[in-house]
């Protein structure tokens, strides 16, 4: 401990772990990403015998891309177009469902509000995996397997969107305000509708990247609940693609034109979406995460 | 006196009418909500504990039959065995990985902070399916931009990768690498906002970079640790996709009832037998259950008034 009471130029050794650190970590988050997005335009011969940080040319890129359009019948491009879907109508249901009701949870006083926080919460932390076999055994009992809406409703069920809103209204609400909309005669559907709703901005934004991000990445119940491969999301095509070409098994290769580049392309177009927002909405996650558990 | 009282009477009824008809429109906003928990929170859960104590195929009433079935196949605690390495390293290199990188972060400039942190952050964009598919490549040496290091252990092919690091491993490597990021940020905006007064007082008091991140910040963050690690743990209990994509490396590679939630799987898919993957997914969702109600009522995690 003697180092404790010197000047900062001689904690050098330390400062070296911690860059060496930081750098390493650079290395184990970066590479494997820069790796894949540098593949994307790489020919199978590339991968195998050039270095792995090279950088292939667009004539590759643009035969992978092709190849990976057009097979069979432009199917990378329905899931895709499958995968909008679900998003969009799971990121509307998610919203117009708790939106309300986390308004509903801060504002007012009703019997049985805290047993549906407790409920809420205990939905909330249960991970949605824990929840895939038993909603397929229900799916089949109501017959929405295999249907867009039955994986809407499903993705639409987002108890962590309520619980957030219920936070932010709960520390945001202008009481004054609220007080005095109420003595004017806005009745509560008023209250919400022209007082919460406009101030429900940054909530409704939150509420959508968390559930967007949750829906559009969902393997597991996408994965249990379609088994029509018209119906696939793009993680689901994903590895469907895979397994039916065998292109990652390193086997004899097989007239199927999926082969691995097409692989990495396809992933791309799985991670890409989510990529963007992240990059353009970072600070959701700091702002949403922890929130409402108590600091420290 | 009379007039008053008559006054605070129809006030009273007023305030009721008032209070009855503002409860009646919270429900009704809540409602949407309401039959989307019923339908896929409440009622899943409870169809399959009913149906777990029924013999599906025969649809009579079964007793713990089911249970006795699934916890006696001994691919289950093979399964679960797997399962709780997987959670044991991954927790304990998710709360050592997202400390040390966050208390390091937070002694660098802020500049630099944040460009890293963006870095670590953005293979969260790479999850489920995608996430095995990426490191099956990485994995391989024939292709991955990590095979100098897999060469250096003298590590040929896919094969001596995986068997090098042992599926748990791999699995927890796939998870820490896609799931981590997003809490070094969340425990960077943790740090930032520390009270600064005591930060001062301790540097002041002659505390040097190392003494303040392991005496003073990492007790002040260690509760939103902890919390990390038990979320982390009731995820990693219900691991499914990265084992069941191995086979996409090739059949030798292929998983099919490594993990419990495959196990419920393959019950359901494989063999029809409902009853035991209700069994079995029953264990699965009480033990998460269970996990909540303890961060609920017995931490202050979660503001519920």
């Amino acid at each position: 401990m003697s180092t404790a009471r010197t000047a900062p130029f001689r904690f050098r050794p330390s400062r070296f772990v911690v860059f060496a650190t930081l750098a390493f970590a650079v290395c184990f988050y970066g590479i494997p990403l820069f790796w894949l997005f540098l593949s994307g335009t790489r020919s199978e011969s590339s991968l195998f015998s050039d270095a792995p940080f090279t950088l292939g040319t667009w004539d590759a890129f643009v035969h992978t891309w092709t190849n990976l359009t057009t097979y069979n019948n432009f199917q990378i491009l329905t899931w895709a177009t499958n995968s909008l879907i679900y998003s969009v109508g799971g990121v509307l249901l998610a919203l117009l469902t708790s939106i309300p009701a986390g308004y509903a949870l801060a504002a007012s006083d009703f019997p049985g509000r805290r047993l549906i926080l407790v409920v809420t919460l205990i939905a909330m932390i249960t991970p949605s995996t824990a929840v895939v076999l038993p909603i397929f055994l229900e799916m089949n009992l109501l017959g929405l397997n295999n249907t867009y809406a039955g994986l809407i409703l499903a993705s639409g069920f987002f108890p962590f969107g309520v619980y957030l809103t219920y936070v932010y209204f709960s520390t945001s609400l202008p009481k004054g305000v609220m007080d005095s909309a109420r003595v004017d005669g806005a009745n509560r559907f008023q209250l919400f509708s022209r007082i919460a709703l406009p101030l429900a901005r940054p909530i409704i934004s939150l509420v959508a990247f968390f559930s967007f991000i949750g829906i559009w990445s969902n393997y597991f119940l996408a994965f249990v609940l379609l088994s029509d491969d018209r119906l696939y999301n793009l993680p689901v095509g994903l590895t469907a693609l895979i397994s039916s070409s065998g292109a990652l098994s390193n086997l004899p290769s097989n007239d199927v034109p999926i082969r691995k580049p097409e692989v990495i392309l396809a992933a791309i177009l799985v991670i890409l979406p989510v990529l963007l927002i992240f990059i353009i909405a970072q600070r959701f996650v700091r702002s949403g995460t922890l929130s409402g558990a108590e600091k420290g | 006196m009379a007039a008053t009282a008559i006054e605070d009477r129809n006030r009273a009824r007023a305030a009721r009418r008032k209070g009855r008809r503002d409860t009646r429109m919270s429900y009704l906003l809540l409602l949407p909500y309401l039959l989307l928990l019923l339908m896929f929170g409440i009622f899943p859960v409870a169809y399959a504990f009913g149906l777990s104590f029924v013999d599906t195929i025969e649809m009579v009433f079964y007793g713990v039959s089911n249970y006795n079935f699934v916890l006696t196949d001994f691919r289950v605690p093979q399964a679960a065995i797997n399962v709780i390495w997987f959670v044991g390293i991954w927790v304990a290199i998710t709360m050592i990985g997202v400390a040390i990188l966050s208390l390091m972060l937070d002694t660098v400039g802020r500049r630099t902070a944040a460009t890293l942190r963006t870095i670590y952050f953005l293979p969260g964009a790479v999850t489920s399916s995608a996430i095995v598919v990426l490191w099956l490549f990485v994995l391989d040496p024939a292709v991955s931009p990590f095979q100098i290091a897999w060469h250096a252990f003298g590590w040929q092919n896919s094969a001596d990768v995986i068997t090098g690091i042992g599926l748990a491993g791999v699995f927890s490597i796939m998870a820490y690498f896609s799931g981590s990021g997003g809490w070094i940020v969340v425990f960077g905006g943790a740090l930032s906002s520390l009270p600064t007064e005591v930060l001062e007082a301790a540097r002041i008091d002659g505390a040097n970079r190392f003494q303040l991140a392991t005496r003073i910040k990492l007790p002040m963050i260690w509760r939103s640790l902890v919390l990390m690690g038990v979320l982390s743990f009731a995820g990693g209990l219900q691991l499914f996709v990265e084992p069941q994509l191995m086979g996409l490396a090739g059949p030798q590679f292929a998983q099919n009832d490594w993990s419990l939630n495959q196990m419920a799987f393959q019950y359901a898919f494989r063999m029809g037998d409902f009853g035991a993957s209700a069994a079995l997914s029953t264990l699965l969702v009480g033990s998460s259950i269970i996990i909540a109600l303890v961060l609920v009522f017995a931490t202050r995690f979660y503001k519920i008034d």
